[in-house]
């Protein structure tokens, strides 16, 4: 077997004012993984995106198994044989075309493939190549209707089925359950030994133990240290990324001064996706909700928000019961949601920070209807330096900022208001080390006047955050746990059922 | 406060300042308007008539409806709608309105109300048809195009409606005894602040000045504009931010289909008569001139300002063309051409 590498020297690529890369090394070789890790803005997409052909205008070279090639345009990372797995998978697939035709479309569009579409044999092609991963996926199925682990595995498949030797993926993991993550990190196990180079790109540092064989890390454009895979370890890594020791990644608790019982939920029902659901939730504590992707946590948080309405249940709130039927009754009773997928349910992502965070109480920004820029600006900056959200600029449109800074613009329309119930939905999903230690000191800071509920697929962070934690499986509360006592293996066993978990 | 909406270019992107880079903002927030400046200097160049006041009042007043159409449907397009019903709905006052005064004699304000009241059950319907029963918003609209272009001809049975018509009604084909009342008509053809040498003012004209004014403060500077604009970046992340989505889309849609009325009102006042189908053209150049105002001050979204610059454009070449004795089947081609490359370079120059 021929040994496959890529090596590339030197990459810098600047954009006006910005440098985003800065001289950077990287080799891949084949039968290995290489992960690429930093904090959000630290270069690993510009990386990518050279890499995939993205960009035409950068300096430094690239050498595949020794010989000079140039990529300056998809076409040539294709012919180089670079594949790539991009983190917003939805992009990347046809929603009304099936599973089969998405995995296969290359093989549709190409020259010569023939007029008509021999679908049973489509399907049975797809079908194999599902099977020979070993994925549970409906290959009759439009695209639209799976699930986003699904699309997720589907891209991959992908991906894979191309047989390119380079592969790229960016963040794959971040939409999928523990198990489905164990399946690809098995795919990836038999391809290495098939020769294939992986370029690897995540936050979750402890998956990275588990999966690479070398590990660099991005500081700010530049590559700030290497790991061979037995001297790399989490703390160093978060270290390295950070430029600082890590400290305290989670908030000290404190015993509330009053535990105030604020919400009351009895025998939630909704469909076969929440099954009699019951809890308190005091002032002064964080609440966590562990549980896999898919487990309800997302839909528990939903009724609770007044998006979703159950079939059955009630709740009260300050002894009170209530019920919204829409976001907005659940907003003026100081209810609020920071919802999963920021991008697209939290941000106007055209819009200016200022607009983003005046919104949910925009009547207290005007008078008689008029809005009152002077007084919006003010406050607005004020939150801004509260949150240290940067740049320090109302009016910068949220797409232009960091996915920690955005997060930051989702929790920060609600401290405009006067929060009773704030409810936290994988609200650390894609934000670095350093946004994440910032925003579990913000959940810490806003449970001494309210109750927080948040609700994580990061078994780790949820014990490490929360004071108390119920574990969901299936639609319902499978347990409860003091944090600080809790075993993280045994709230793992319990999450995942009868799914055996390895770690 | 309009300004603070686009803040310059140069500014988002760092301190680098380069003349090619400014000229290219500078053209793509300014470029429409310069064009309108243009055109109107060539124009009273070759003609001797064009700059005149008179001809520039003529202009505005020829614009007018086609302006508060257009405005309605910047109400739509601004929540991230789309109602191709205007048209019909400006056809359907036009019709109502003239054939309440003549065939059943009803007086002119009453009619104006009834015509008003008509026009915002249309929008009604359209937004019980999009956002009850999830029709997507092209398709329910086509909907209602057709169904209103239909009542409008079961009015009169599809006759056009003037002083001294058989009454379609009547079983013994007896004239219609209702006229225009002339207090009506000033709407369409009258002028104010008239002194000598100075026609006046077109009413019109202060019209849709009037009804620009009220949608630029509400859109601009109120907050209730604020949540439209919210709505149409992205109702979903509206309705988590507890705004009540339904309702807003819902006036969004009464305001384009009261907008429609207003419009067929003064054209019913403007031409005297009731003509079938006579708000269809409204439909394509109000639809234009929305398009039009993404390019002014590199917008790239639905507003006011845009909308009225969109349509006094159409309205100037459209009047600087027939001046030059354009033929009228090479100003449709005009008019796509120029509409096609003003957003062609708003939209190509920002995606790099």
């Amino acid at each position: 077997m021929a040994m496959t590498s890529l090596r590339a020297t030197g990459l810098r690529k600047t954009f006006p004012g910005v440098v985003a890369l800065d001289g950077v090394d990287l080799a891949l070789h084949g039968g290995s993984v290489h992960a690429l890790i930093g904090a959000n803005g630290a270069g690993k997409s510009t990386l990518i995106k050279i890499l995939t052909g993205y960009y035409d205008a950068y300096e430094g070279q690239i050498e595949i198994n020794g010989r000079p090639v140039a990529i300056r345009r998809p076409a040539d990372a294709f012919r180089a044989g670079i594949e790539v797995v991009h983190q917003e998978v939805d992009t990347t697939l046809v929603p009304y075309l099936s599973a089969a035709e998405n995995l296969l479309i290359e093989q549709l569009a190409a020259p010569g493939s023939g007029l008509f579409i021999r679908k049973q044999a489509l399907y049975r092609q797809a079908q194999q190549i599902v099977d020979e991963l070993g994925l549970e996926i409906d290959v009759r199925a439009q695209a639209a209707d799976l699930s986003l682990p699904q699309k997720q595995l589907l891209v991959i498949a992908r991906a894979v089925s191309r047989r390119a030797p380079f592969l790229i993926l960016d963040e794959p993991t971040a939409a999928l359950s523990i198990r489905d993550a164990e399946r690809l990190f098995e795919i990836m196990r038999e391809l290495k030994q098939r020769g294939v180079a992986f370029l690897y790109v995540s936050h979750r540092l402890a998956e990275i133990q588990e999966i690479a064989d070398e590990v660099t890390v991005l500081r700010n454009g530049q590559k700030v240290a290497h790991f061979a895979r037995e001297a790399f370890d989490i703390a160093k890594g978060v270290e390295a990324m950070l430029g600082t020791p890590p400290g305290e990644l989670y908030p000290k608790r404190q015993p509330a001064a009053e535990r105030r019982l604020v919400m009351e939920v009895r025998g939630l029902c909704w469909g076969a996706r929440l099954k009699d659901i019951s809890f308190d939730v005091y002032q002064g504590e964080v609440l966590g909700i562990a549980g896999l992707t898919g487990a309800g946590k997302t839909e528990l948080l939903r009724v609770l928000f007044g998006c979703e309405q159950p079939d059955r249940g009630e709740i009260h709130l300050n002894g009170k019961p209530v019920r919204f039927r829409l976001p907005k009754d659940a907003v003026r009773h100081g209810v609020y949601l920071i919802p999963e997928d920021r991008r697209n349910l939290g941000l106007l992502v055209e819009e200016p920070v200022r607009m983003n965070v005046t919104l949910p109480f925009i009547r207290d920004f005007s008078r008689l209807g008029f809005m009152r820029p002077s007084k919006e600006y003010a406050r607005v900056l004020q939150l801004m330096d509260r949150l240290k959200l940067v740049p320090r600029k109302p009016d910068l449109p949220a797409k232009h900022l960091s996915g920690g800074n955005q997060q930051k613009v989702v929790v920060g329309k609600w401290l405009f208001g006067a929060p009773v119930v704030i409810l936290f939905d994988e609200a650390t999903q894609g934000i670095d080390v350093g946004a994440k230690r910032e925003l579990y000191a913000i959940m810490r800071d806003l449970a001494r006047s309210a109750a927080v509920i948040f609700a994580s697929s990061d078994i780790d962070e949820v014990l490490g955050v929360a004071d108390r934690v119920l574990v969901m499986r299936d639609g319902q509360f499978v347990g409860e746990f003091e944090a600080e006592q809790a075993d993280r293996q045994a709230v793992m066993r319990l999450a995942a059922s009868t799914v055996h978990v390895r770690s | 406060m309009f300004k603070m909406k686009f803040p310059p270019l140069a500014q988002r992107e760092g301190p680098s300042l380069d003349l090619g880079k400014w000229l290219s903002d500078f053209f793509l927030r300014y470029g429409l308007i310069l064009t309108l400046i243009l055109v109107s200097l060539f124009f009273s160049l070759r003609t001797e008539t064009f700059s005149s006041l008179d001809n520039i009042l003529d202009i505005l007043r020829a614009v007018s409806i086609l302006t508060i159409v257009a405005l309605g449907i910047t109400f739509s397009v601004v929540v991230r709608g789309f109602d191709v019903s205007v048209g019909a709905v400006t056809g359907l006052a036009v019709i109502l309105s003239t054939a309440l005064m003549v065939i059943w004699q009803v007086p002119w304000y009453l009619a104006v109300l009834i015509c008003l009241a008509v026009g915002a059950l249309v929008g009604l319907l359209n937004a019980f048809l999009i956002i009850r029963l999830r029709i997507p918003d092209l398709l329910a609209t086509l909907g209602v195009l057709y169904l209103v272009q239909g009542l409008q001809m079961s009015i009169t049975k599809g006759d056009a409606v003037y002083k001294g018509m058989t009454n379609p009604w009547s079983p013994t084909r007896a004239i219609a005894e209702g006229a225009i009342h002339p207090d009506f008509l000033r709407f369409g053809q009258g002028f104010v602040f008239a002194s000598e040498g100075f026609r006046g003012i077109p009413i019109p004209v202060l019209i849709m000045l009037g009804v620009a004014i009220i949608a630029f403060v509400f859109l601009e500077l109120t907050r209730y504009g604020r949540i439209f604009y919210a709505v149409g970046g992205n109702s979903e992340a509206a309705r988590l931010s507890g705004i009540d989505v339904d309702k807003v889309r819902t006036i969004a849609y009464v305001i384009s289909a009261a907008l429609a009325t207003v419009g067929g009102l003064v054209l019913a006042a403007r031409i005297g008569s009731g003509a079938v189908k006579s708000g269809d053209p409204y439909l394509l150049d109000g639809v234009a001139a929305t398009f039009f105002g993404f390019a002014v001050l590199n917008a790239r979204r639905a507003n006011v300002i845009g909308t009225v610059l969109g349509a006094v454009f159409v309205g100037v070449m459209l009047n600087g063309l027939t001046m030059l004795n354009t033929a009228w089947y090479v100003q449709d081609v005009i008019k796509g051409l120029v509409l096609i490359v003003s957003l062609g370079l708003s939209y190509y120059t920002t995606r790099r």
